[in-house]
């Protein structure tokens, strides 16, 4: 069991645009809030339900595709169905996101709140480092994480 | 789904619970299998080129990244051809705590395939969430089972995801038997539900299917292949793993961006458990020996469909060995050893959880990497899937599409692909003439 908040970075440093989460992750960390866990992931369910079980607040940042312009933030409280209609097939890992959530609602394992801050991807090309539109979108998201975090503090 | 007057064309979405990015296409002309291919969207030669102009110390942290669920195989296969380039062998209690750490890899990896991919199968759920909400107490096994080795993972490898503690020659730190000792319990709670596993999906029903496929592993001379070995085959191949490239060939195909490894006679081979497991039997701890005769195993197995029965057996074996290592281990003088550069090629195998991993770099004398090759599994299977699909669907085209999507996603799931694992969707096309 954890209690606290976890923020959750999903992603791939060589997919372009698919590593965001990973440089707001970075970003979260440098802050040193205190009582936040920061955690990589490649966006496994298990794995997913494993690091926000207990959790008083979860956020989980992740590449999202909807249409928006690249860079676009999404911010919200979602569930596994909002989240499946959210995130069509380009979010990478949509589904192992959505399967996480219906996973821990079936097994109880779902944290007392979740926020899900999506970037919206513009290049998921093999490679390292972001476009220019996503790579803007890193501060705005480290910001509304600690909004998020601080709240809860 | 789309119709037309001539054809038939049936889109499926995507296929989730496979780890990676491809599409599976069947086409069926006045009821024959005309043509069944694997089509690979993902790169993984991306990774071969970015590796050029890279220090020998990068391969492991950068390799890591291909597969979210194997990082563990990229990086020892990694260390391992390095070392190889450069004369040095680790070995002692650095290369236990390398073993014990994949261990940690395939008590995971067959964990989650297991119970969260594959099982859903056999007992008729589209996914585990479903097979949740009926059979709880086995899925909480399930993933007690995969947090076993996540924390394995965490202890030796610095944290569960893409472990950050592994280097050439060794580990960045080695952890003291303190930190070790509190896995020994988990362990022990593993292995027994790793041996109620076996039981448990020996249970199933499996269709009476045999591969006509060449099997390749690695053996090695006293230990179950993980680390190290010799390439062997069903085929009668023995061979240093120095000779890797001039017995798997790879070759490009039209239908695909990744490379499709076959044996150099030309036969369609696959590797992992099931392979692993017919060339090594005698290899088996006595335990898993046991269980997996018990659960109705021979030495050999050939029916894909089984291959859920060998990956529990093995996922035995990994509880086993990691209890055995942690029990014994001594921690080393210095948590790694010196790998100075030289010119030369390096070259070593693994296996990683679905099969052999072949790693091969060029050095130049400072150390840069001027070329390399990367041969994963997956590459190596994905023929053999394609034989198993052409031979699975034939007999089955009598049903709708529905219900043969179905079936042929679980007849792929059989070799638990890792598509690259970059990204996760495959989708699957029956198209009937």
């Amino acid at each position: 069991m954890n209690d606290g908040v976890v923020v959750i970075g999903i992603g791939n440093p060589y997919r372009r645009d698919d590593g965001v989460a990973l440089e707001v992750l970075r970003g979260v960390e440098a802050l040193r809030l205190p009582g936040v866990r920061c955690l990589e992931s490649d966006g496994e369910s298990t794995a997913l339900c494993d690091a926000w079980t207990g959790a008083q607040l979860a956020v989980v940042i992740d590449a999202m595709r909807s249409g928006a312009a690249a860079g676009t933030l999404h911010v919200g409280t979602m569930g596994a169905d909002a989240l499946a209609v959210h995130t069509p097939s380009g979010g990478s890992h949509a589904l192992s996101l959505a399967d996480a959530l219906a996973l821990g609602e079936v097994l109880e394992r779902l944290p007392a709140r979740l926020l899900v801050v999506g970037v919206e991807v513009g290049e998921v090309g093999d490679g390292p480092g972001l476009s220019e539109a996503v790579a803007a979108a890193v501060a705005p998201a480290v910001r509304a994480v600690r909004e998020a975090c601080t709240e809860v503090a | 789904m789309t119709h037309g007057t001539t054809s038939r064309t049936l889109s499926v979405g995507a296929l989730a619970r496979i780890e990676g990015e491809a599409a599976m296409h069947v086409s069926v002309r006045d009821g024959v299998v005309e043509d069944v291919a694997l089509r690979i969207y993902e790169p993984p030669r991306f990774f071969e080129a970015f590796l050029r102009g890279r220090g020998h110390t990068e391969p492991p942290d950068i390799t890591a990244r291909i597969c979210g669920i194997c990082p563990v195989a990229y990086q020892m296969s990694a260390c391992q051809a390095i070392e190889d380039a450069c004369g040095v062998r680790v070995e002692g209690a650095l290369r236990d705590l390398r073993r014990l750490l994949y261990c940690g890899e395939w008590i995971e990896s067959h964990a989650l395939h297991i119970y969260m991919l594959h099982a859903p199968d056999f007992l008729g759920y589209p996914s585990a969430v479903h097979m949740a909400r009926d059979h709880r107490a086995v899925v909480e096994r399930g993933l007690d089972i995969k947090k076993t080795g996540n924390e394995i993972l965490t202890v030796v490898g610095g944290r569960a995801i893409h472990p950050v503690n592994v280097r050439v020659g060794g580990f960045h730190r080695a952890p003291s038997p303190a930190e070790l000792r509190p896995l020994r319990e988990r362990l022990l709670r593993a292995r027994d539900a790793a041996l109620d596993t076996v039981r448990w999906v020996a249970s199933f029903d499996f269709p009476d299917v045999q591969g006509g496929w060449e099997m390749l592993a690695l053996r090695h001379p006293t230990e179950y292949p993980m680390l190290e070995g010799r390439l062997v085959s069903s085929g009668g191949l023995d061979a240093p793993v120095h000779d890797f490239e001039r017995h798997v060939v790879e070759s490009h195909v039209r239908h695909s961006t990744a490379l499709h490894g076959s044996l150099a006679g030309g036969a369609h081979h696959i590797t992992g458990p099931l392979a692993r497991y017919s060339l090594n039997f005698d290899r088996l701890p006595a335990l898993a020996r046991t269980a997996a005769l018990a659960a109705g195993l021979g030495e050999v197995c050939r029916n894909p469909f089984q291959s859920i029965v060998v990956r529990a057996v093995e996922l035995l074996v990994a509880c086993d060995e990691a209890l055995h290592i942690v029990e014994t281990y001594e921690p080393p003088a210095r948590p790694f050893v010196d790998v100075p550069a030289r010119a030369g090629r390096g070259c070593a195998a693994t296996e990683a959880p679905r099969g052999t991993l072949y790693h091969r770099y060029d050095l130049d004398a400072e150390g840069t990497i001027t070329s390399a090759v990367i041969v994963p599994p997956t590459a190596q299977n994905q023929a053999a899937i394609e034989d198993d699909l052409r031979g699975f669907v034939a007999p089955r085209l009598h049903l709708d599409d529905a219900e043969l999507t179905r079936q042929c996603e679980m007849a792929i799931r059989n070799h638990d692909p890792c598509i690259s694992c970059a990204t996760h969707f495959l989708d699957l096309t029956v198209e009937r003439r």
